[in-house]
């Protein structure tokens, strides 16, 4: 609800200010720049945040329309002001939103600048031009803001989906803001219409964030009921996952293959709180019989890739970093020592344990490098 | 569907066939021919959009289709060719699994509603927007009016199949899903746009208009993935209920199918539904903890026994509070929240935990336990009812009642899917759920507790 008060209060202070500029100028451009400038602060507090990549604020289709459609100074000004009003509207500590808003004016400046760099080039009949000169300008807001993201986390997000979205409906809203030459349009309607399908994006990213963060947090609520039943240490699943997810990423996992060895890893005592009391009453559960009943019950379900971890054969990459983990784990939580636990494990009985696997766990533990997984182990 | 209802069907989509055969002969008779390019452009998109909607449901289901077509009414508004608009509506019928399967009914279905659906919306289009010079304004107007038509041909046709082929009478159906139908409104919108787009700059923008729709499309259909993956994760705790104690097999599910009902009696809102039959899934996941030996004993419990019995709501509250989603209903698990209580205030309380409780005592008392068989659903009703205002929430005992009635489904003795139990003896009323089992000196253990 409180997203919607913040639009609420965005869209009437924007009415306001068009209704002024009506008074003022009436008939003047002044009106439509204050109403897109409206719509650019309401984008910044609409943001597409596709899972796995860079989250992108509906304002750079917006600015596209100014940048198509003003002056230099008044884009300037119209964007400067849309992002200062809605500094106090963000979320999150002050630091941030002015943060937030000082890159996303300066990724609007970048649309600016190759827009009109573009546009400027000679030997295009105009509507190429104009949708090229567009197309870049909305790819270079676009780079900016990414490059920003880059800065802070350091892991490249890919330009996808979402932000050839962004660009696309920018494009349109500018060309049926102000047709190209003198072709007709259809003005701030097109801004309002081209908007649906961003909006439509918008919802089901917000809905997919919200049924894959339900998804992860069932799993991990699943994983503490052993815990709740004594049957394992508090906090074992968990732990067991964090670290075979890591070693798994030294070892070079792929994200698909590292999400099912962490779901795996979480489930990897259910199987015990099924097994039937009757046929087991007195005799020691065997690991195995763990492994196999909780594999079954995840067989039944989507995370069947995560049940065969459970209950593959000795040589499997996957099963082997699970055991591992687990076995490190147990020694951890009997109170040996990181390092010792470790070399445990390395003349643990037979060959049980993978020496690129121990190397990994070695590695995961003490925060050095492991060979990646074909590189010749020493 | 018996070969009645199969043979109305088939002839309905003959009927329907004919109808828009017949409509087609005239229009290329009679009408003016469309220009080529625009047609298959169209045509073209609208039958890549039916085949991208795979894994939508009804809800976005057709509303390119809609934009499409009422491009299509724009781009041949001035030379005002039916036939345009009719070739553009069949090309939506072209599902390619329906033709890689050779499922010609439901082609011929498709094809037929689709371009009857067109022909007569342009119609009504060209009527309020004219064939002349036309502002944008006024041909955004004429769409709004467009769309009712559309969709009011979409809603009969598609509620008439549903008839034939469901048995059902046609004004139970036709009220069914019109909600669905508000989108069609924003897209038809967009399709005067497209089509101005088009008449302005012929195939140049065509592409910009499809990525912002094809991305909202594909973001949605993996959140439908995803719910549905999740939907199986969810699986995995009833797969271990299942795999500890067979009795508890299909109660969970029945408890939140049963609560699922409640919900929309109540017209509880669709979000708020979701959680609640999620929430009535998981109410007993902290059986996980309980010994089986303890779960299935025959006779009373010790008090050592029901106090282990017990901590099973404790757990069973603690997950659903590690879930965001379902934080809000996790008192759904516990008896004390479910408790209806006429002298205590509770107003702002969520009604979900009386749900569970009413759907779960239900379920225990119409299905079979290894110490008590199932009871008929008539003494099952009757001893809700005794109890409502009292242990049970009055208005929730009633909708579950009358949902049950309504859609004729009758559990209990006589009527269960699988009896785990058969040699289970007949107990009294009081005996379902954790009720036989309590401590004698225990005083909740007396006739009017009912559920666990």
């Amino acid at each position: 609800m409180k997203t919607w008060l913040r639009l609420t209060a965005v869209a009437v202070a924007g009415a306001l200010a068009s209704a002024v500029a009506e008074i003022l100028d009436p008939g003047g451009p002044a009106t439509a720049l204050v109403l897109l400038a409206g719509a650019v602060a309401l984008g910044e507090l609409v943001v597409l945040r596709p899972p796995h990549r860079c989250a992108v604020p509906l304002a750079y289709a917006f600015m596209l329309v100014i940048v198509r459609a003003a002056s230099p100074e008044e884009t300037v000004l119209a964007i400067a002001v849309a992002e200062l009003v809605v500094v106090p509207l963000r979320a999150g500590a002050w630091r941030e939103r002015v943060r937030s808003s000082v890159e996303h004016f300066g990724a609007g400046m970048a649309a600016l600048g190759v827009y009109r760099l573009a546009f400027g080039v000679d030997g295009l009949s105009p509507t190429p031009r104009m949708l090229t000169a567009l197309a870049l300008g909305g790819i270079a807001a676009i780079v900016v803001h990414e490059l920003c993201a880059f800065s802070r986390s350091h892991r490249l997000p890919p330009i996808g989906g979402a932000d050839l979205a962004l660009v696309a409906s920018g494009m349109l809203m500018a060309i049926g803001f102000r047709g190209i030459d003198a072709r007709p349009s259809v003005g701030l309607w097109s801004v309002a219409l081209f908007s649906i399908p961003l909006l439509a994006a918008w919802y089901s990213f917000e809905r997919l964030a919200v049924i894959s963060r339900t998804s992860e947090q069932t799993i991990e609520a699943l994983s503490v009921v052993p815990e709740m039943a004594g049957l394992a240490n508090r906090g074992h699943a968990a732990r067991v996952a964090d670290l075979s997810v890591r070693m798994g990423d030294r070892l070079g996992l792929r994200r698909r293959e590292l999400d099912d060895l962490r779901a795996a890893a979480l489930l990897h005592h259910l199987g015990h709180l099924c097994l039937d009391a009757e046929e087991v009453r007195d005799r020691p559960i065997e690991p195995s019989e763990v492994a196999e009943k909780g594999a079954e019950i995840l067989r039944q379900t989507d995370l069947a890739n995560a049940g065969d971890l459970l209950a593959t054969e000795d040589f499997h990459l996957g099963g082997q970093i699970l055991r591992v983990a687990s076995a490190f784990d147990d020694l951890a939580t009997a109170g040996i020592e990181p390092d010792a636990a470790v070399d445990a494990l390395y003349s643990g009985p037979g060959f049980v344990y993978d020496p690129r696997v121990l190397e990994a766990l070695d590695a995961a533990v003490s925060g050095r490098v492991a060979a990646p997984v074909g590189a010749p182990s020493v | 569907m018996n070969d009645v209802r199969a043979a109305k069907v088939t002839a309905y989509c003959i009927a329907l066939g004919v109808v828009a055969a017949g409509l087609g002969a005239i229009l290329g008779v009679r009408g003016s021919v469309p220009a080529l390019a625009p047609l298959l452009a169209l045509a073209f998109l609208h039958v890549f959009a039916e085949n991208q909607i795979t894994d939508l449901t009804a809800d976005l289901g057709s509303s390119a289709g809609v934009m499409l077509c009422t491009a299509a009414m724009v781009v041949f508004r001035t030379d005002h060719s039916a036939l345009g608009v009719f070739v553009v509506g069949i090309a939506g019928g072209l599902y390619l699994p329906h033709l890689l399967r050779w499922e010609w009914r439901k082609l011929l279905f498709n094809a037929a509603m689709f371009s009857i659906a067109a022909v007569a919306s342009a119609l009504v289009f060209w009527q309020i927007a004219g064939t002349g010079a036309a502002s944008p304004g006024r041909l955004l107007l004429a769409a709004l009016p467009t769309a009712l038509v559309y969709s009011v041909v979409n809603v009969v046709m598609v509620s008439i199949v549903v008839m034939f082929a469901t048995g059902q009478r046609l004004r139970d159906v036709i009220s069914v899903g019109s909600r669905e139908y508000l989108v069609y409104y924003p897209f038809a919108l967009l399709g005067v746009f497209l089509g101005l787009l088009y008449i302005d700059y012929e195939l140049a923008l065509l592409p910009l208009f499809l990525v912002p729709i094809i991305v909202a499309r594909q973001a949605f259909s993996s959140y439908l993935a995803l719910k549905r993956s999740h939907e199986a994760t969810v699986r995995i705790l009833v797969g271990a209920l299942e795999a500890k104690d067979p009795y508890t097999a299909g109660h969970a599910e029945r408890v939140a199918d049963y609560a699922h009902y409640i919900g929309l009696e109540l017209g509880i809102p669709a979000g708020r539904l979701e959680r609640l039959r999620l929430a009535a899934l998981m109410h007993d996941v902290g059986k996980l903890v309980v010994p089986n030996h303890l779960l299935n004993k025959p006779g009373k419990l010790t008090a050592e026994e029901f106090d282990i019995v017990r901590k099973h709501e404790d757990v069973s509250v603690e997950i659903l509070t590690r879930i965001d989603f379902l934080a809000p209903v996790a008192p759904s698990a516990t008896s004390e929240a479910a408790h209806f209580s006429p002298v205590a205030d509770d107003r702002g309380q969520p009604v979900e935990p009386h749900i569970v409780a009413v759907a779960d005592a239900y379920d225990a008392m119409t299905s079979t336990r290894s110490y008590r068989r199932a009871l008929s659903q008539d003494i099952a009703f009757a001893e809700l009812r005794k109890n409502s205002g009292r242990q049970f929430h009055p208005r929730v005992v009633d909708a579950l009642i009358s949902a049950l009635r309504r859609r004729g489904e009758v559990h209990g003795a006589g009527h269960e899917l699988f009896v785990h139990h058969a040699s289970a003896p007949t107990g009294r009323t009081g005996s379902a759920g954790l009720g036989d089992l309590l401590p004698e000196s225990d005083g909740i253990g007396s006739e009017s507790t009912v559920g666990s």
